[in-house]
């Protein structure tokens, strides 16, 4: 009898356990599970930030400005922006109604004690460099004169104010609530207008975001960061899943819906699977091969072009991207705009050519040491491709494998003859080219130094024609080619898989998910 | 019990040399790795100015001694600083992950010791016939497997073929023990298959050693039976080595299980030492490497006095 009422009671509380599992995973049905590689760094926009920080983040808050999906700017808060006949004055009217996710109104002092902490030194705002000072937009005031308007003021006209207000990396110069930080000024988490809110982050395993119940929709088409972002889901949880094994094999049960960064190397198996949508769109990073034009060998630049005539640079992408992406010579992505004729043409293969240069240069087989990482394949394969290619016109490469913060750290240092690198996305062609441009004595991570390129790349921030820009780069394009500091390889692929049951998920070439406007297919 | 105190403390105290000799090692170790966590923290397009800038708001510009020395005083007083990469404080962050290891840890070698002990006797018992030789090829087999593909086969087969647990996450046994429990079977079988291999054959190979001796002869020839001799006789004395291997095991693998974490999504001590190297998180490293060792020394410590227990011969003085 006893046994029996203990079996009883047994089978009671599994019963009950597993009602209220059921019960919770009922209640869990509109979140939505987005894969992230590792853990956000912290809440805070443009602070202690990585690539997932930014993606998370730009989910909880929004800027005066935004980026479209084809990475130019358009109004987000603003509801339109003037910009003075000098260029140097930019007069932002805010949206009507806006609120904070706290139910709090946004007005125009909002804004400005948002900027203030921004341009506060103290708060390490990544982008402070970019306005302060010598940055590409040296904001000198910013002026409210009433609750809806906002007047920023520049030292000198520039191309990239809206743009750098709009980066990511700069947490979109989000506009928070004061509540966001505690009564020290402590930052605590975003009260602000995005689409969604924090709701909780445990570290090591995911942050869950809640929809925003007084999001103000601006309306418009829903492209890159603007337009319509009314959430269409109860919540999102972004989990923190490190192994991309692990990851696709939780797409494929279930236990995430969307991985916004799938492997190239994975997308016929995800399109062959009809549980799964795979999106695929051109991206706006760069993966290329570096030299040091200091190294005793590399500094003769037939070397150089000698190692560049030795690839066959279309096989290269074909072969780092599984066909996924063109080649692409220039360190200004395929879907930008102001990538024309100059930047599209990809150099052909010419080994014999190569073999002339290099006996010209007098080189007799001296060994480059070629740097690269496994932390990214493409990376280490390209190094061996490479190594190969070169070898045919008589071109002598050891590859050394590195973990990524060593080969990141040799790449700062300038401490390297030649390696392979990838550049996260710029998204305007001045910040492409000065991407790689510098004074190698001030900036040793600089590839070219070539003061008349600087002069150049320095002028395109300050007009804002597109067909002056245009020209601009692609005479930077030519000088750029002739020196080979560099050889570009692709600018690559995003490619998003989520299941076949959400609707409305869009991949778009700056890369991070956007759960906004995406939902559960009805019935589900 | 005044003799056992007396020893606990003499034990405790000689763990402060192995400690500082770790800390020191760790400290100095870890800062010879080349990177950079300012350049990790900033990425590609900082320039070496924001870069020194923020090394010296994270006190990395100051000479490694004087780093070391600030550092150790902290942690006299019980702070081990805070995380380079989200600023969360080193301490609450270990023990936080911790729980979850420990629980893979403890529930896996546990059942893998209840596993082990009848299977490595039985296998001594019956040795060279063909339960011995199947427990032996299957032992071996078991320690031969990498715990990342073994984990990754269960995890395809129960978690994506049948469907039956999930894949990837965690839940705290706290918030909803039910749905705990689904999440750590995969990685609690994948440990304890690998484990039980490792314990079996040490409790074979003690038990055969046993089962020599005169005084085994001298108990059956008294007349007793088969399994009195190997409870009685066998057991206890074959299973004090087995004892040291699961204290060493322990020590091992509560350090983290960094392979297992990392398949499993888990979020453990071993994924938060793996993912500190990487972003060259010195305090976090620091941290973790001073706890696993603190964590070896009092696992062996608590081996050491369960000897008695077994070995009446054993005693603390």
């Amino acid at each position: 009898m006893k046994y029996a009422n203990l079996l009883r009671m047994t089978a009671t509380t599994a019963l009950l356990a597993t009602a209220a599992a059921e019960t919770s995973v009922a209640q869990e049905t509109s979140t939505m599970r987005v894969r992230i590689n590792a853990d956000i760094r912290s809440t805070d926009p443009g602070v202690n930030r990585d690539a997932n920080s930014d993606a998370v983040v730009l989910h909880m808050v929004e800027g005066l400005v935004g980026y479209r999906d084809d990475a130019s700017v358009a109004p987000l808060l603003a509801k339109s922006i003037d910009m003075s006949a000098d260029g140097k004055t930019y007069t932002f009217k805010l949206r009507d109604g806006l609120k904070f996710s706290n139910g709090e109104p946004l007005t125009s002092a909002d804004v400005l004690s948002s900027w203030q902490r921004y341009t506060d030194p103290k708060t390490a705002w990544r982008c402070l460099k970019d306005v302060t000072g010598s940055g590409v937009a040296n904001v000198t005031n910013v002026a409210a004169p009433d609750a809806s308007t906002v007047v920023f003021t520049l030292e000198k006209p520039t191309a990239l104010f809206l743009a750098t207000l709009a980066r990511t990396d700069c947490g979109g110069t989000g506009i928070y609530h004061k509540s966001s930080l505690d009564a020290e000024g402590k930052w605590v988490k975003p009260i602000g207008t995005g689409p969604f809110m924090l709701q909780e982050w445990r570290s090591g395993q995911y942050v869950q975001l809640a929809a925003n119940p007084n999001y103000i929709s601006p309306g418009g088409e829903r492209t890159g960061y603007v337009g319509d972002k009314t959430p269409k889901i109860d919540a999102v949880r972004f989990m923190i899943v490190p192994d991309d094994a692990a990851a696709k094999a939780a797409l494929y049960s279930g236990d995430i819906d969307v991985i916004a960064d799938v492997n190239n190397a994975d997308i016929e198996e995800l399109t062959g699977n009809e549980q799964i949508k795979v999106d695929k769109t051109a991206a706006m990073g760069l993966t290329a091969l570096l030299f040091q034009t200091r190294d005793p060998l590399l500094k003769d630049v037939r070397i150089r072009k000698a190692v560049l005539l030795s690839l066959d640079l279309p096989q290269i992408a074909e072969a780092l991207t599984n066909g996924q992406a063109p080649a692409s010579a220039s360190v200004v992505p395929g879907p930008s705009p102001y990538s024309g004729a100059a930047q599209k043409e990809v150099p052909a293969r010419n080994v014999e050519e190569a073999k002339k240069l290099l006996a010209d240069a007098g080189y007799n087989g001296q060994p480059i040491k070629w740097l690269t990482t496994k932390h990214y394949p493409s990376l280490f394969d390209a190094a061996v491709l490479v190594q190969a290619m070169a070898q045919e016109a008589g071109i002598n490469i050891e590859v050394e494998t590195l973990d990524w913060a060593t080969l990141l750290d040799r790449y700062t240092t300038g401490n390297y003859s030649a390696m392979s690198f990838t550049y996260s996305a710029r998204l305007d062609p001045s910040l492409s080219y000065d991407m790689v441009s510098g004074n190698k004595d001030k900036s040793p991570n600089k590839v070219w130094d070539n003061p008349e390129g600087l002069e150049l790349i320095a002028e395109s921030t300050t007009i804002t024609d597109q067909a002056q820009r245009q020209a601009i780069f692609d005479k930077l394009e030519g000088m750029i080619r002739e020196d080979v500091p560099l050889i570009p390889l692709y600018s690559g692929t995003r490619i998003g898989a989520v299941r076949s049951n959400v609707e409305g998920y869009k991949t778009w070439p700056v890369g991070y998910a956007r759960m906004w406007g995406v939902s559960f297919a009805p019935g589900n | 019990m005044h003799a056992l105190s007396k020893y606990i403390a003499k034990r405790l105290l000689w763990t402060l040399p192995t400690l500082l000799i770790v800390a020191v090692m760790v400290f100095f170790l870890v800062r010879m790795i080349p990177g950079d966590p300012a350049q990790l923290i900033l990425g590609d397009g900082a320039s070496p100015e924001e870069v020194a800038s923020l090394r010296t708001d994270l006190g990395l510009d100051q000479p490694v001694p004087v780093q070391f020395v600030y550092w150790l005083g902290n942690v006299i007083q019980g702070d081990l600083g805070q995380s380079i990469s989200n600023g969360a404080a080193v301490l609450p962050l270990m023990l936080d992950r911790f729980q979850v290891s420990a629980t893979i840890v403890l529930v896996a070698v546990g059942l893998a010791t209840l596993i082990a002990i009848p299977a490595g006797l039985i296998a001594a018992w019956r040795q060279n016939d063909h339960v011995d030789i199947a427990v032996v090829a299957v032992s071996t087999l078991l320690m031969s497997v990498p715990s990342f593909w073994l984990g990754l086969v269960l995890l395809l087969a129960f978690g994506l073929k049948l469907g039956w647990l999930p894949v990837v996450g965690f839940v705290p046994f706290t918030e909803n023990p039910w749905t705990a429990i689904t999440y750590v079977i995969l990685p609690v079988v994948t440990l304890m298959l690998i484990e039980v291999g490792v314990l079996t054959r040490m409790m074979r190979a003690s038990a055969i050693e046993i089962l020599r001796l005169e005084y085994v002869m001298h108990a059956r020839a008294k007349g007793l039976s088969e399994r009195k001799v190997l409870l009685r006789h066998v057991l206890p004395n074959a299973f004090a080595p087995t004892w040291t291997m699961i204290g060493l095991v322990l020590g091992g693998l509560l350090g983290g299980i960094a392979v297992l974490e990392t398949v499993f999504t888990l979020p453990g001590l071993g994924r938060l030492l793996v993912d500190a190297i990487f972003a060259r998180d010195y305090p976090v490293v620091q941290g973790c490497l001073l706890f696993t060792a603190v964590i070896y020394v009092i696992v062996n410590l608590i081996v050491d006095l369960c000897y008695p227990l077994f070995d009446p011969r054993v005693t603390a003085s």
